[in-house]
This record gives structure tokens, sequence and C-alpha cells, in this order.
């Protein structure tokens, strides 16, 4: 006997018997459920399954209603999504735990910073470097540069100092570039397939690896004559050697990327005839146009853009920039605009920051550096005026300033202090406050109301067809090099997406974490961090060769096993959470009392945490009906309601055979096999 | 002549096991002295009956140890005017002339302890009625004649769960009965199984007979031990009697009756749950279907109904299901039983015939509001129930009628609340209490129930968001659609009641954060009101904080700060001169 | 559930009649945890553990049944059990003021026992003498209409006959 049933729109078939769920699942129609298991009985607790019957006043549970001849149901309605949201909301507002590590949370792109510092930690590079370039093309390149925001968030740093995750990642690349294989990733089949990417930076280069992974063929072009923007033309040798780069850039071109460099968008080509000629455009232009003083004498000769200066001395056109120099600005930028400085021979650098230390953006370890290499900083001052001579600079007449109110993003602003003025005599200027989006080429694209370029902020899309647009040039403006590279990587699947006529919006997934303080880490050995050796002052204020000398193995090794694995073991096979990212849920409207993350360890080898249990009962019914055994049990009633494995018995616990089958129906990451 | 004293759970409580001990021990055979179960006019206990015969002569209420003496000498020497003072009101007395009493009948006249008292009334006849005379078929037939529904709260059909059991196949048939009455303000069940435990028997296996079960369950409360005595000698007498056990009154019928107690937990009430706490287990409500007509108590086919459903049956069955029919309304027949309590006149135990409105219950038999005071809101079907506002009093006592408010008809609690009840308080109390007694198994029940309680908690304290109602009326609809089982289903109600009937009150606390009944203790100011004060220093001496300081003759301050709103200096202020607000 | 068994020592045997009658149905599992308590005054851990093993079903299952229902303690519980009413017609008439009295009084809060061991405050679900309310029952015996004051008369006259 047979039963004929509607499921969303589909006609389908199942045995007379057989419940919605499997005659759903059978088909293809997925229903969630995260207490229901085949190997024993029905239980209904979550309460996922629901679903509505046309002519059926309540909502039914799919695991437990046999279907009728004739059913109409509706896995997807409304009201069936209304009662699912909810009760994630309610699972996910007692689930303490974190999905993932801080470290990948903060991530712009995202990297999965515990996995491959794990690889790292066992010896397994290439590994390391594959889970890497499932997010970031680049390591051994962004390794160096990058400002790390992973580390400012590792928790490590609740115990003493965050783990060393960017120079582990260089570590791990440099590695593997010198290994007789390789990592390489697995090219899909071609798709006959063209997209054009404009700009050779680190966000065009990112999105070009991905959509030929997709089997893809891509186009970069770009102005300058060799590939890789800012990080060839923005960061100094003595940060990132060319070479590091060029190896990364080489094999990206190995996976069959056509780079085409000194093209320049409407000078040498158009940009409607890059547009006609592929199916798709990515526009990663960056943002390349120093930002002015607007101070009075900017005009004078011997006054430079940051990072025009930069890309000077980059392209070799610039060996000498004078004896006194001043860097206006704090950030990165100005970092790098100062040692460079320092190592054409300038023998007074200034920096030049109209706040104190405290507010500069730029790195620590950068300003350290820089001091170290004789830069004077000079905070609280911010430029008057230049002062020239027969049409160059002379000197620099600085404002004294000094910290009023905190300002909206919560730095306290600067004010001058009346009729304080310092002067200083400097041969040059560098203007190191910021870069402009220059949209020359590109008028048909649209742009925002500061004259950058205007994409969708969830899929990319610029106002043409066909055209998508990432990475400094876009929306926010310029920003950090990963940051580009996690839009470039959000629009490569976008553009995936529309090469075969799917439309793609990224969607920030729901993740669960955890509030945690140094009290939470208190019984941890304190392991210091490993520094990385680099050459001395003195030393490398001479030349351009790169500073840090990089981790030794047993350096790195010992680095990474510093790491707390914050991140849940189960994040990948979790149902809970892949469940939690169908619906657009938003659990905190809901937060209070919580179960905490009581680790606990009384089966001989699995690991129990409270925190993350969500109740199914799975495991206690599997531990009864399947291994017969009855170890573990409901404890309490109600909100508090814990599962217990024997209390305090160690004989019965010994009675657990290790059998694992709980771990396996355990939903959630809730237990762990400790050892085997 | 005979004094009869009431010795329900009510009456012993309010002191008639102290008056019948007085009795016994000045009685030296001048006169006869019985017990019986609870009459219901709880508001007038300890009551004694004076009998001669079989004729009620005089009801005495409110009575003392202290009068036993005179009570006696009144009886002996047939001048009971001398105890005029103790006689029952007219006013009072109609309490129990307005009531319609099937469920009820033998309470607080027969003694529950004797089977004779209960044949000698029509006790069994019902049962011998149907054995003899009547085919199950027959006997499912008139109680669908009759209407009857379920009294313990839903109202679903007494005759089709029968039919359904009936219907069943299996070895063994089980006949429960549901006793695990939780719903906090309801007692009906108590007095009925202490005061007429035979009714609860015959209408039992008048039951077990219709569907075929030998087998038959009372699950009753644990924290109701003297229903639990006064079962278990009821049974035994019906066992000696042969109307239980084996071949019941030579009829070929034969089924057992045995007593489970519960251990606390009100989920128990719900039929699955009730039948894994049977099987000694975590009472969790199972997934239906099957339903426990398919597979109930061991798997086996059973049947589960509520106290005050089958002490209707043997009544139906000898009176006849057209005549329980008559009463009532074209959706609910027959009467139901009301524990009326709360800020009310007189409480108690009433059975009135459906259809009657609530004021008539409210003010008509219960006398209106204690102290006058001014009627806020009936609550009606306890934690799955809801309340009832002031505008709302005429509607009339049936399953619709009440479903339409938001309500339910419920398993009998009527909690009568005036203005000095803060009605977000009552939704916090009752999903505190639905939180508590969640088994936690399903996650809507679990911590649905437990969010909105931690919101309303936080109402009530004066730290309420913007929001929290719309959020809280999100939850209701989310519990309703995705919970397990009927408690958690309509845990949501006592919530969505008051916010419908009283969203002002809600918005009060979290926007004012004021609470208009003055009831919520974080949102009140206590001050001294100079005029009035006049420096007896009393509140000072008894404010347990030291909050109060003044000194003799001044006026007195509170020091807000300090204050712990414990209303203390307003309870032992003679001038009313602490002002709350 | 922390480890305590080592420090219980149960007399098995006292349990031994109520088993022989029940165990061997485990559908008496509550039953039998109802004669346990009445007999030990709670549910010690080794007698939980017993049980078990008479009834052939598993600790947890036992320990199960034992944390769901409110009327089992695994703690011992005072000489006086003072059970405070919290039906809704207490609570509408003020039982929350009862208990705060006699927490006071005690220096308990609700499912506490004071160290000498005499009495333990257990807030129920109603005890079914609404029109008397506020109740409470202390052991066997209820009183109705309490205020405060009277409620910790009651409380204190107790006191002083164990005194």
């Amino acid at each position: 006997m047979s039963v004929n049933i509607t499921i969303n729109g589909i006609a389908v078939t199942g045995n007379d018997g057989d419940t919605i769920l499997k005659i759903a699942s059978e088909n293809g129609i997925e229903i969630p459920t995260l207490c229901h298991h085949e190997s024993v009985k029905l239980y209904g607790a979550c309460g996922l399954c629901v679903v509505e019957a046309q002519g059926v006043g309540k909502l039914l549970r799919a695991c437990s209603t046999v279907a009728t001849d004739g059913m109409v149901i509706n896995t997807e309605s409304e009201r069936v999504i209304k009662a699912r949201k909810i009760a994630l909301e309610l699972l996910m507002s007692d689930h303490e735990g974190d999905c993932k590590g801080p470290c990948t949370l903060e991530c712009p792109a995202g990297t999965d910073c515990q996995g491959y510092v794990k690889q790292i930690a066992l010896g397994n590079d290439r590994e390391a470097v594959r889970i890497i370039k499932d997010k970031l093309p680049l390591p051994a390149s962004i390794g160096r540069v990058c400002p790390h925001p992973c580390e400012t968030a590792c928790r490590r740093g609740l115990v003493e100092q965050p783990i060393s995750i960017a120079y582990l990642k260089a570590f791990a690349a440099d590695n593997d570039m010198k290994s007789d294989d390789p990592f390489r990733p697995e090219m899909d089949e071609k798709t006959g397939k063209t997209v054009a990417i404009i700009g050779g930076g680190p966000a065009g280069l990112s999105a070009a690896y991905y959509l030929a992974v997709k089997g893809h063929s891509i186009t970069v072009y770009d102005a300058m004559p060799k590939m890789g923007g800012m990080l060839r033309y923005g960061i100094p040798e003595y940060r990132l050697p060319k070479k590091v780069l060029d190896a990364e850039i080489a094999q990206i071109a190995e996976l069959g990327v056509d780079m085409r460099n000194n093209v320049k968008i409407g000078r040498d080509i158009s940009f409607d005839e890059i547009r006609s000629s592929h199916d798709a455009v990515l526009i990663a232009i960056g943002a390349w146009n120093s930002m002015a003083t607007r101070c009075k004498g900017e005009e004078l000769d011997g006054v430079y853009g940051g990072i025009d200066f930069l890309r000077e001395v980059s392209l070799g056109e610039r060996h000498e920039i004078g004896e006194n120099v001043a860097i206006v600005g704090g950030g990165n930028t100005a970092m790098d605009a100062c040692r460079t400085a320092v190592r054409l021979g300038a023998k007074n650098v200034y920096v030049i920051y109209r706040r104190t230390q405290a507010e500069m953006p730029a790195e620590e370890i950068e300003i350290k550096e820089a001091k170290e290499e004789g830069v004077v900083f000079k905070f609280l001052t911010n430029p008057a005026e230049i002062i020239g001579e027969n049409g160059k600079v002379k000197a620099v007449k600085l404002q004294i300033m000094e910290l009023g109110e905190p300002d909206a993003s919560g730095r306290r602003s600067p004010v001058p202090v009346e009729d304080e003025f310092e002067t200083i005599e400097v041969d040059a200027v560098i203007a190191a406050i910021g870069q402009r989006v220059n949209p020359t080429g590109f008028e048909s694209v649209e742009l925002n109301q500061r004259g950058i370029i205007k994409a969708d902020a969830a899929s990319f899309k610029t106002n043409i067809e066909g055209v998508f647009a990432a990475g400094d040039a876009v929306n926010n403006g310029a920003g950090i090099a990963i940051a580009a590279i996690a839009e470039a990587n959000k629009a490569a699947l976008a553009i995936d997406g529309y090469l075969h006529g799917i439309d793609i919006s990224y969607r920030p997934e729901y993740v669960s974490r955890r509030v945690v303080s140094e009290k939470d880490f208190a019984d941890r050995e304190k392991i210091a961090r490993q520094e990385m050796p680099h050459r001395s002052a003195e030393d490398r204020r001479r030349d351009f060769a790169e500073i840090n000398l990089g981790f030794t193995d047993e350096q790195a090794r010992n680095e990474a096993k510093r790491c707390l694995e914050c991140g849940c073991h189960d994040y990948a096979q979790c149902s809970l959470i892949r469940h939690a990212n169908r619906y657009p849920i938003a659990p905190d409207r809901l937060s209070g009392a919580k179960h905490t993350c009581e680790v606990e360890q009384k089966l001989v080898c699995i690991e129990r945490n409270q925190g993350k249990c969500i109740l199914c009962g799975l495991c206690v019914r599997t531990c009864e009906e399947v291994a017969k055994k009855g170890i573990l049990g409901l404890v309490g009633r109600g909100f508090p309601t814990v599962v217990k494995p024997e209390f305090n018995n160690p004989e019965t616990i010994r009675g657990c055979a290790d059998c694992l089958k709980c771990v396996e129906v355990c939903p959630t990451g809730s237990l762990k096999i400790i050892k085997k | 002549m005979k004094i009869v004293i009431g010795q329900g759970s009510c009456g012993i409580a309010a002191g008639a096991a102290k008056v019948y001990k007085a009795l016994e021990g000045i009685n030296t055979g001048a006169f006869e002295l019985g017990s019986t179960g609870c009459i219901g006019m709880c508001f007038l206990e300890p009551i004694a009956d004076i009998y001669d015969g079989d004729v009620l002569v005089k009801r005495l209420v409110h009575v003392d140890e202290k009068d036993a003496e005179r009570i006696a000498k009144a009886v002996c020497e047939n001048d009971l005017d001398s105890i005029s003072d103790l006689f029952i009101t007219d006013d009072d007395a109609s309490f129990l002339s307005q009531q319609t009493r099937i469920a009820l009948r033998h309470c607080g006249i027969i003694d529950p302890t004797k089977l004779e008292d209960y044949t000698a009334i029509d006790g069994y006849r019902a049962l011998k009625k149907a054995l003899c005379e009547m085919t199950p078929e027959e006997v499912i037939d008139e109680i669908k004649t009759s209407g009857l529904a379920g009294r313990g709260g839903a109202g679903f059909p007494t005759w089709f769960k029968w039919n359904a059991a009936r219907q069943s196949v299996g070895d063994r048939k089980f006949m429960i009965c549901n006793a695990d009455e939780g719903d906090p303000g309801a007692f009906m069940d108590r007095a009925v199984i202490e005061s007429d435990p035979h009714t609860l028997i015959e209408g039992m296996l008048i039951g077990a007979y219709a569907i075929g079960a030998s087998e038959a369950i009372v699950y009753v409360r644990a924290e109701y031990p003297l229903a639990i005595i006064n079962l278990k000698r009821a049974i035994e007498q019906a066992r000696e009697n042969n109307l239980l056990g084996e071949n019941i009154l030579g009829t070929g019928f034969s089924c057992e009756m045995r007593i489970k107690a519960g251990a606390g937990a009100f989920v128990c009430g719900e039929e699955t749950a009730l039948i894994e706490s049977l099987e000694g287990k975590r009472g969790m409500p199972r997934l239906k279907p099957p339903f426990p007509a398919q597979k109930g108590y061991n798997q086996y086919p059973s049947n589960i109904n509520n106290v005050e459903t089958f002490a209707n049956v043997a009544w139906i069955i000898l009176n006849g299901g057209e005549k329980f029919a008559q009463m009532g309304t074209p959706d609910s027949k027959g009467t139901k039983v009301f524990a009326l309590t709360g800020k009310i006149k007189k409480g108690g135990l009433v059975e009135i015939p459906m259809g009657m409105t609530l004021r008539e219950v409210i003010f008509d038999i219960g006398g209106g509001i204690r102290d006058d005071a001014e009627f806020k809101a009936v609550q009606m079907g306890g934690p799955s129930g809801g309340c009832i506002p002031a505008d709302k009093l005429d509607t009339i006592i049936d399953y619709k009628a009440l479903g339409a408010t938001g309500a339910i008809m419920g398993s009998g609690g009527m909690v009568v609340m005036d203005q000095t009840t803060c009605m977000v308080d009552v939704a916090r109390f009752f999903l505190d209490f639905t939180a508590k007694e969640s088994c936690g198994k399903c996650v809507h029940c679990r911590l649905g129930t437990k969010r909105m309680l931690e919101i309303l908690e936080r109402i009530v304290a004066g730290e309420g968001k913007e929001g929290d109602i719309e959020l809280l009326e999100e939850l209701c609809e989310g519990i309703k659609d995705g919970a397990l089982c009927g408690l958690g289903q309509t845990a949501p109600n006592p919530v969505l009641t008051t916010i419908r009937y009283f969203r002002n009150e809600y918005e009060a606390h979290i926007k004012e954060k004021k609470c208009p009944a003055k009831a919520c203790a974080s949102l009140l100011r206590y001050s001294i009101d100079a005029d009035k004060c006049i420096g007896c220093t009393a509140c000072a001496k008894k404010c347990p904080v030291a909050a109060i300081s003044g000194s003799v003759k001044q006026t007195h301050s509170i020091d807000a700060q300090k204050c712990i709103r414990c209303g203390q200096c307003a309870s032992v202020c003679r001038f009313g001169a602490v002002t709350v607000c | 559930m922390s480890c305590d068994c080592k420090n219980v020592n149960s007399d098995l045997s006292l349990i031994e009649e109520t088993l022989q009658k029940y165990a061997s149905d485990e559908g008496n599992l509550i039953t039998i945890l109802q004669n346990a308590q009445e007999i030990y005054g709670y549910l010690p851990v080794d007698v939980i553990y017993h049980v078990a093993e008479r009834v052939g079903v598993s600790p947890a299952r036992v320990m199960g049944v034992a944390t769901f229902y409110a009327q089992f303690s695994l703690k011992p519980i005072g000489k006086y059990l003072v059970m405070l009413c919290q039906g809704t017609a207490c609570h509408v008439n003020g039982s929350e003021r009862i208990l705060r009295a006699i927490s006071e009084e005690l220096g308990i809060a609700d499912g506490e026992t004071t160290d000498d061991g005499l009495f333990t405050i257990k807030c129920v679900a109603c005890l079914g003498c609404c029109s008397l309310s506020p109740v409470m029952m202390i052991n066997d015996d209820t009183y109705g209409s309490l205020t405060p004051e009277k409620a910790v008369s009651i409380v204190r006259a107790l006191k002083a006959k164990e005194a």
C-alpha cells in the first residue's frame, strides 16, 4: 500500500505508515529536526519538524505524524517558519558555547585560524595552507603585513599574550612554498565563462583565485607594471619582500589566470570594451590617491602624498628624500613612510600626529620599531602651515593640540591650544592621512556621495548588469588588505552565482558565542608568546631587507600549541547551527539564564559540556535503547534539567563500553571524544 | 438527634476535628455524633449539622470547640434557640440553594467512611442497572445522550473517548481516573474523593464495563492524604461487598481497582504524562498519536477521565442522559463544579448548571467581592486559563463562550480578583508555576516559559523594556504552536489574556515604572504625610532597616534609598499617614 | 549531583519489605521511592542504588524519577516540614508575605533546612484549601487564614516545644 501526498506543491508517494518526515526526506525535502533519529523511539522534543497540513488547525510534528492519503503539506509556511524560528532562538538562548573562535570571527575574511594553527602545531604546514587558502590565497604576504584583528581578539590574551597567528600563517606558507609539493587547490571543471578583474591588488588577486578554482576563465587587468597592488606599491620591502609576493602571485598565475599589466582603463582600453568582452566584471581598483593636508603651502615642492611616496620608492623612482622629513598622520602608512624615509638616509624624521600615541591607529609594533629606528614622534601637533622658500618646502609650522571630549568613534578629539605653535625645519612633508578612490575611466559606474564606487553590500552588484565591485574602491573606502580580500571572496561567490544564473547575496551567519573574562582562564598555565626573531634597529635602518627573520620550526610549533581551541570541535557537523542559519534568528532578545559551560569527564573517553546540551535526549535514549546500558539519564525537571552520566558510582561508569554511540547521535558539540 | 460535623480537609483546617473531639468527649450517649465530608461552604467552616432522623433541622456555622458544651446541651434539651447565634443565616444558606448538585450530590451529606450511607441513598444502583440491564454500547449511548464532556479542562466528549477505547483491540484494557488535581486554585476533585469516594468507584466501574476494562487505576495527588485514606477504605468496602473484583454482583463482569499516589508533578495531569508516571517513569508527555485509547498504560488501550466526569456517570445512568442534557446550553450540557476563591465573600464549592453567567456565580452565589471592593477580574482554568475582566462578567459558563474570552472552562478554578491584584503579577505567578512544572522535554515549554517568566519578572521589578509586550506576544504564539503537550500549549493563556484586557497595566509597569494595583513591591514608593503624622514613632520602631527617621512628636520621613518596601510602616500606622504610590 | 555516597550508610533492611512487595514490577518505582522516603525521611544515594539494583533498572533511571517529582528529596528534611501553599488563591491573598515572614523567622529560604534539622521550608503547589487562603501545612496539620504574625507564632510555638 502506498500513500500519495503533496509536499510544498510536489506530489510524492510513500509507504503506508510512513511519517511525513520520512516521505519528505526520501524525496529530498529536508525538514529540520534535532531530536529524531531512526535508531531510537519517537520523542518529539525539539519541535523543529513542525509542518502545516491543509485543513488541520494545529501544526503537526513531521517526525511522528503518519501521512494519510491526500495530505497537503507545507514544510516552510510562514507559520511553520515562525514556530521554528522561536524554537531555534529559544535553543540558542540556552546554548552556551563558541561555534567559532574569536580569531576566526574577528578576521574579516573568516579564516579558520584555530584550524590552521592546530595543523601547524601538529607539523602539517601543507594542511594548514589548505585551510588558509580556503579564504585567503596570499598567506605568506598577508601573514607578514596583516594588522591581525585575530590576535587582538585571541583569548590567549586573557591568559598572557595572544597567539602569534599572523606570523604562524606566514611561517606555514613559506614552508609550503619551499616544499616539493606546494598546496594547489583542486580546480572545478571549466565553465567556459570569462571574468575580467580590474585591479591586481589583494582583492583582485583573491577574486581571481576563487573564480579560477570555480572553473571560470579569468583575466586580471592592472595599470601598474606588476601585480600586487598596494601590497607591492604601498608596503615597503622590509615588511614584505617582493620575492615573497612574486611567488604567491605566480601560484595564482599557475592556475591559468591571465595577468595583464600596464593596462589602464580609459587610457589603454575602455571600460565598455572590457564589459562587453567578458561574462562578468569585478572592479577592484583600490584607492590610490593620497588625501591632501588642506593646509597652507601644500602645493610646495617637497610635499608628497604618503602612498605616492611609497609607490615611487617601490618603483625605484626615488632614492632620496632629504635630511629632515616630516610625516603627517598616525596610521600604518605613516609608519611605512617614516621608516622608508629613514632607510633613504633622512637624518631627522618626524611623525606629526594630532592626538597621542594611545589614539594612534598604527600597530604598536610599527610604532615601537619606528622609534627604535630613530623616528621622532611629535604627538599633539598638527601642521598649520607649510612654509616654503623659492617654491620649496623649508619648514612646517605646527599647531599645538590638546585632547578634548570623545567624538562619535569614542576617540578623544584633538583641539588646538590657542596661540601655541612650533616650527620645525624640514626638506619634505609627507602627508599620510588617507587614500581616495580615483574612478577615472569608470564614468558609467555609479558612485556614492563620497565619490566611492557604489556596490550592494551583500551582492556586490554595481548599477551595471554583470559588473561587481569590491575592496578599497567600494562603499566604505580604504581599509586593511584582509578586509578587501574578504569582500573579494564574497563578491567571487556572488559572481560565480551570477554566472550560473543564481542570485547570491552574502548573509552574515549566526554563531553562538560566549562572553568570557580572565577569570575563566585563571587555571591555565602561563606560556609566553614566541618573539619573532628580527634584525637589530641599527642594522635594519640601513637597508630595505626584511626585518623579521621568521620563526624556527620549534618556535612555530610551540607557539601554535598555545592555542586554547575556543571554537567548537563539532562546528562543521553541528545540526543546531546548521538549522539556526536556515532562518534569520535573533536569540539575543531572549537572553536569560543559561546552563553553564561545565565540562565533565565522567565517562571513560567522552567529555560532556552541559552548556552546549540542548536536551534533545538522543544520548540518553541511545544509551538506553541502542547500547542497552542506561548509563545516561535526565536529572531534574523543567529548565534546570540536565543530562547526567552516572553521578558518582565508578563501577557503573566503567559499564560504559565506550561504544561512543551517544557521541555519534549528539546533534551539537556537547559530547566530545577525548581519546580512543 | 444527631450532630454531624463536616470533616473535609478545609473543615479540619478550620478546626472541625477539634470540635468533633470536644463533642465526643462530652457525649455520654445522649446524642448521636457523626461525620460527613465537605459541603462546599468553606467560608462557614467548621460546620455542624443537626439532624432529626434523616431531616436536617439546623445548620450551625463557624462552630468552635468552645461551643461544644452548649451545642450538646441545646441538642439534648431540644433547645436549639439557645445556640441561635450559630445558626446559618438565610443569606449564607442561599449559597447552597442556588446550586444544582449532581457531581457533589452526596458531599457533605453522607458519611464517606460508610458504604451503607452511600447505598442508602441510591449507591451502586446505577452500576447494577448498567451491568444487568444495559450492554456496554447502551451505556456509551446513554453517556452520548447526556452530552457529558471531560471535566478536567479540555471538555472532550466522554462517550467518544469511551467508544474509541471500546473499539480498540487489546488483551487488557485500563480505566484510569485522573485525580492529580494540580490546578492551583481548584479542589473539587479532592472534595468528591474525600466526601463521596463510592461515587467515583461506581462511575469508574460503569466506564470500565463500557470500554471492556478489567482493571482500574486512580492516580491521586500525594498532597491529598485524606482523599487517599477515604478512597482506599471505600475500595476495600466495595471489594468486600462484591462491588469490585471478580464477578461483580454475580454479573460475570470483573474489574480490579487500585490507587496510585502521584508524587508531585502538575504535568502528570496531562494524560500521556500520567501514563508515564503510572509506569514508574518521569512524567514526560508522549507524542500523540498513538492516543491512550490505542496505546496507553503499558501499551494497552486505556481511557482516562477526570474525577468530576466520573462523579456524573452514576447519576446519568440512573436518571437518564436526557435529563442531564436538559441542563446547560446547546454546547455544554449538565452542571459544572467550581472552586470559588480569592477575593470573594463566600468562597467554596459551587455546582451550577452550564449557562449561568459569571456574574450570577460570583455575585449571587458568591456574595460579591470581599470588603465590598471593586471586582477586577476572575481567573478561570488556572495556568492554562486566563483572566476575564469586569466587562465580560455576563459571559455564560459554556465551553465555547469562555473560550472566546481567551480563558477556558478548565477544571473549575475560579479565583476572583479585586483592584489590589496586579494583573502583570498574576501572569508572572502563573508563568512561574508553569515554568517550575514544565517537564523540560520540549523546547518551547522548557525554554519558552522560562523566558516569558524572565521577561515578566523584569517587568514587575520595574526593569521592563519597550517591546517586551510584543516579545511576550510573539513568544506566546510560538509556544502555542510548538509545545508538545497541553501544559505548554496553554501556558501562554494567562499572559495573553492579561495583555488583551489589561495592556495598560503592562504599559504602566514598563513605561511609567508604576504598578497601578500597588502590588509590585519594587515599584512602590512609601512616604509619610506630614499633615497626618503625629510623630508617634511607631513606624520608625517597626521599620526593619531603620529607613524611617524623626523624633517624638515630629513628622517622620522615609529614606527611599534604604526602604525595602515591606509595608510594615503602613500597617503599623494608626493615623493613615504612610502613603504608598 | 555531588558524590556523597561514601558518607551515607543507610540501613537497607528497612526497605526490604517494600522491595519484596513491589520490586518485581518497575512500574512500581514511584511507590517504592515514596515508601523509601517515608522510611528514611529522604532518598539517600545508597538507597537509590539499592532500589535500582533490585528493580533491575539503571541508577540513572531511578535518579531521573527521584529528581522529577517534587515529593522526593535527596537531602534530609527537617522534623517539621513547613509546606507553604503557592496556589492562586493563596497568592492573591498574600502568601508571599507569609513565606517572607517564616523565612526570616527560621533564617532559611524555600527548600532549605535549619541547621538544627528541625524545620524545612517547602513551597508547594495548591493544597486545595483555597477558601482558607493563605494556607500552610506543617507535617499533617493545616493552618489557614494566615497573617505573617500568625504564621510566625505557629512556628515559634513549635520551636518552643522542641527547646
